[in-house]
């Protein structure tokens, strides 16, 4: 599969490449103000913070010329929602009304399914980076993803996994009042009973829980073959935890959520073997990745996790856009629908006639120190 | 599994226990809800953190992280609370203030540690569970729930045997007979908030440490947990305090357990909301709540 | 000066929203009642109002009305067996319903669950979320001038005087939880109409908290405290955008400072100023 993709990378590169070459934007000169929304602060403020370093990180390259816009003076505005959807739908207005001239944002399911109705009712373009839940790019025409969403990146993690472990039983522990975890439990439900697994338990839990061992007594009491999680990296890590203490012995897996750079170190030596279905991986050889990587934590001091890659791609696609010459809503959104392929962090990329991202998701597995490709 | 689930009920009971016995103490002796006893419980974690990643043996940390709350609580007391007491301003401003405080604790917090769960580098989650006849436990498991009782019975034996002790109950029982017969009622007040948030203070490190988690809002789900337990052991009553959380651990298990992990928290403020109901003073309130 | 008004248009809605809320609560207020279930109300109406507006197609002002309908039942169902209960009692048992309430929300397929309810109709535009605002408002002042509301004040002075001198105290607290829930309710209403989307912990204590502070800081014993409180504390985090990372703790700085320093509120302040 990995093949393919890079053939198929390098054959739009032979074929694009005198455009490449050329190097200036027709836009060049002028200026491109984009606004981000992200919940700095607040409940959603860990995965806010690694969106807004990404951004301030984007601002340095463009300028020393490391993303190329072709001229386009690009310019950031990070803005806090501090978790807020009434200030989600402030920002929002604000960004339509000032002259900028795209959103990136904001950094939760939820927020985006307030806010970008008011962006779609203006024609204005918004560009989610992680808002992977059901219905958001459906909002409006100009409403777009880099970040793979669960629908997308389910099916091949159930299938690989299914592949190599062959189980038959499975429990499914899951959040259940977070659009994204839901939707996460939602979708491997149904993937796995595609597949014809016997779903022997299903278990929830709530945001900003630290005891999951009720739960998962319980769980084990069935005996699956597998654990599905579907969380966020906090959570996550204390199922992983807690479940391997409780001594489960059975195989982990879940989805985007559990991507995050730290989870081996914090989840304990049992995390290891856990299937992630992401949609970056951080040792990934493509285009500036490696190196984004290392430029990321010598500024922030520590690793980058997904929201941080992909609030990065995000900037890179912008960056794509403007390069093609797009500096204002209209020529954005347009330029979004007609854009080939950008190379991100995330691989190369383009997007879907559903205005989602077109891109391999990567079945990661939980080492010693981090991931590796799952085997 | 029923064993093991009581087991898993009994942990988690015992931090909600010491946290509720700080709740129960301010509100018992002043009338107050105190809003801001979440944030001292995540202020003590961090505290804890930031020493032992410096090198501080765990068992002095944790007395400074206790130590620092108690101090929290009193500068709480002080800048919150004490000018409103002045003025007899009620229950509701003193709650208003606490919640005030509450945000500022937690954004200086945000501003010094930042937005990441931290993790304690202590080897102490790494030792292997121990398997009793088909129930697992872990060292920090035990260790949290033999803090939690040596505290507990430490504040009793506070409260029965010394004259602070009596103080605080004096005060709490009528504190104007209490002025009257010449307690110093400023210093008990202080002594009170003192104790009450070194020990929910406590409560923060045991849990940071049981989960190997410190983060900003980690108080956030245990504030109204907190008051779900105080209203079932009554207000203003240590014991009630204590038992109510084991009880509410124990419920909260059980109903995941035997019911459904969706309805957890439901049965918990049902539970709550039931009591106030039926026996609105809990199970050893003294206080009468009814209207007149 | 029209296009300020478009470009912040949603902030001037949030505006009424809150300030409808903090009305809400500043009615139980005055009757001496911590209850504080208006979150859980704004709730059940913004729910059987966007799920009639999506599944039946139901045009605003029924919504609001049939949403208005279901929050004041709900406070009358409340006030029941919460009756006898007084101070931080009432605030915990009105809490606690809140968090139930959430939680049932978030385990019914019929709410959408933790994934909420999208794509409600945006028919809720300024003008109707004003109009509602100046309909209560009127409602309100009417009320203050009849002896229901003079029963009010006494109840909230000394409830055990006020039944001496043969006020219904019961009613009293019975109709204004009441009339909370209706005024919560229509706010409810708005709110899911004019976001779009509604999801159960738009509604929970972190809801109720802003509810309450709102009140206070105005000035918890009267209806313009209320809503000099909710403008406060609406435009607060805009204006102070500036400070960026100080915002949060000096959100809480005002919040300490007003209450230490204005204990009538802000609205209490004024009125000193006036007397002056």
């Amino acid at each position: 599969m990995r093949t393919y993709l890079s053939l198929a990378v390098l054959a739009a590169f032979a074929l694009t490449a005198p455009a490449f070459a050329a190097g200036k934007s027709p836009a060049a000169g002028k200026t491109l103000k984009v606004g981000v929304i992200a919940d700095v602060t607040g409940g959603a403020g860990v995965y806010g913070t690694p969106q807004k370093n990404a951004y301030e990180l984007a601002g340095e390259d463009i300028k020393s010329g490391l993303i190329d816009t072709g001229g386009v003076l690009l310019t950031f505005d990070v803005q806090d929602a501090a978790s807020d959807g009434n200030q989600v739908a402030t920002l929002m207005q604000k960004f339509i009304t000032d002259g900028s001239a795209v959103v990136l944002g904001p950094t939760l399911s939820g927020e985006a399914k307030k806010a970008d109705p008011i962006a779609v009712k203006a024609n204005f373009p918004v560009v989610g980076t992680s808002t992977t839940a059901d219905g958001i790019t459906s909002l409006g025409p100009c409403v777009y993803r880099v970040a793979l969403s669960e629908a997308q990146v389910i099916p091949t993690t159930v299938k690989k996994t299914q592949a190599s472990w062959k189980y038959k039983t499975a429990a499914i522990i899951y959040g259940d009042d977070n659009a994204f975890t839901k939707t996460n439990g939602d979708i491997f439900k149904e993937q796995l009973e595609n597949a014809v697994v016997q779903i022997v338990a299903t278990e929830t839990f709530h945001q900003k829980d630290v005891d999951f061992q009720a739960q998962l007594t319980k769980i084990k009491e069935k005996k699956p073959d597998v654990i599905v999680i579907g969380a966020l990296a906090p959570e996550g890590v204390k199922i992983i935890a807690q479940a391997r203490k409780l001594g489960y012995t059975g195989h982990l897996m879940g989805g985007n959520g559990l991507n995050s750079p730290t989870i081996y170190n914090d989840a304990g030596p049992g995390a290891a073997g856990t299937a992630v279905g992401a949609g970056w991986y951080i040792g990934a050889n493509y285009t500036g990745n490696k190196a984004f990587v290392a430029r990321y934590k010598k500024r922030f001091g520590g690793d980058p996790d997904q929201f941080a890659a992909q609030a990065y791609a995000g900037a890179e696609v912008i960056a794509a856009v403007a390069k093609r010459g797009a500096t204002t809503p209209a020529e954005i959104c347009s330029g979004l629908k007609t854009l080939p392929l950008a190379q991100t962090v995330l691989g190369p990329i383009g997007f879907d006639v559903n205005r989602d991202v077109k891109s391999a998701p990567v079945i990661l597995q939980i080492i010693k120190g981090g991931f590796a490709y799952f085997k | 599994m029923l064993v093991q689930q009581l087991v898993n009920g009994l942990v988690v009971g015992s931090v909600y226990a010491l946290f509720a016995v700080g709740y129960t103490l301010v509100f018992g002796v002043l009338d107050i809800l105190n809003l801001a006893h979440a944030a001292i419980f995540m202020v003590a974690a961090f505290t804890t953190y930031a020493l032992v990643s410096v090198g501080v043996p765990l068992w002095l940390a944790f007395i400074g992280g206790c130590a620092l709350a108690g101090v929290v609580g009193i500068a709480l007391d002080r800048v919150a609370f004490a000018p409103l007491r002045k003025r007899n301003a009620g229950t509701l401003i003193p709650l208003i203030s606490s919640i005030g405080v509450s945000i500022i604790i937690g954004a200086i917090a945000r501003g010094i540690w930042g937005i990441d769960e931290k993790h304690f580098p202590v080897a102490l989650g790494d030792a292997p569970p121990i398997h009793l006849g088909g129930i697992t436990v872990t060292a920090v498991e035990l260790v949290t729930f033999g803090a939690a009782i040596a505290l507990m019975l430490g504040l009793s034996y506070v409260l029965r045997a010394t004259a602070l002790g009596r103080n605080i109950r004096a005060v709490a029982e009528d504190r104007i007979a209490a002025v009257l017969l010449g307690v110093d009622l400023e210093k008990t007040i202080v002594m009170t908030f003192f104790i009450a948030s070194a020990l929910g203070g406590a409560a923060g490190i045991l849990t940071g440490l049981q989960y190997n988690s410190v983060t900003v809002d980690m108080g956030a789900g245990i504030e109204l947990k907190g008051l779900a337990v105080i209203i079932l052991g009554g207000m203003g009553s240590i014991t009630g305090a204590v038992v109510g959380g084991f009880i509410l651990g124990a419920v909260e298990t059980l109903s995941v357990a035997y019911i459904s992990s969706n309805w957890r928290d439901a049965i918990a403020f049902g539970v709550m909301f039931l009591i106030l109901v039926v026996r609105p003073r809990g199970l050893f309130g003294k206080r009468a709540l009814r209207a007149a | 000066m029209i296009s300020f008004f478009t470009s912040h248009s949603k902030l001037f809605d949030q505006l009424a929203i809150n300030a409808l809320l903090a009305l809400s609560l500043s009615v139980c207020l005055q009757a001496g009642q911590l209850a504080l279930a208006q979150a859980a109300f704004m709730g059940i109406a913004a729910y059987i109002s966007a799920i009639l507006a999506t599944q039946a197609g139901l045009p605003l002002v029924p919504c609001i009305v049939l949403g208005a309908l279901g929050s004041t039942l709900a406070a009358m169902l409340l006030a029941l067996p919460v009756r006898g209960l007084r101070g931080v009692f009432l605030a915990i048992a009105t809490i606690g319903f809140g968090e139930i309430l959430r939680i049932v929300a978030n385990n019914l397929h019929i709410t959408g669950g933790g994934e909420g309810l999208s794509q409600i109709p945006a028919d809720a535009n300024t003008f109707a979320i004003y109009g509602a605002l100046i309909v209560v408002g009127l409602g309100l002042f009417g009320l203050s001038k009849t002896k229901f509301a003079l029963a009010i004040a006494l109840t909230r002075e000394d409830e055990t005087a006020a039944r001496g001198v043969g006020v219904d105290t019961a009613g009293v607290r019975f109709w204004t939880l009441a009339l909370g829930g209706t005024i919560a309710g229509i706010a409810g209403v708005l709110y899911a109409h004019s976001n779009f989307f509604i999801t159960p912990a738009d509604f929970g204590f972190g809801r109720m908290e802003q509810i309450l502070v709102a009140c206070v800081i105005g000035g918890s014993t009267s209806a313009v405290g209320a809503v000099v409180g909710s403008i406060v504390l609406t435009l607060l985090p805009e204006t102070i955008r500036f400070l960026a990372d100080y915002r949060e703790v000096t959100n809480g700085a005002i919040l300490l400072a007003v209450v230490l320093f204005a204990p009538q509120g802000i609205a209490g302040l004024w009125q000193r100023e006036r007397r002056k």
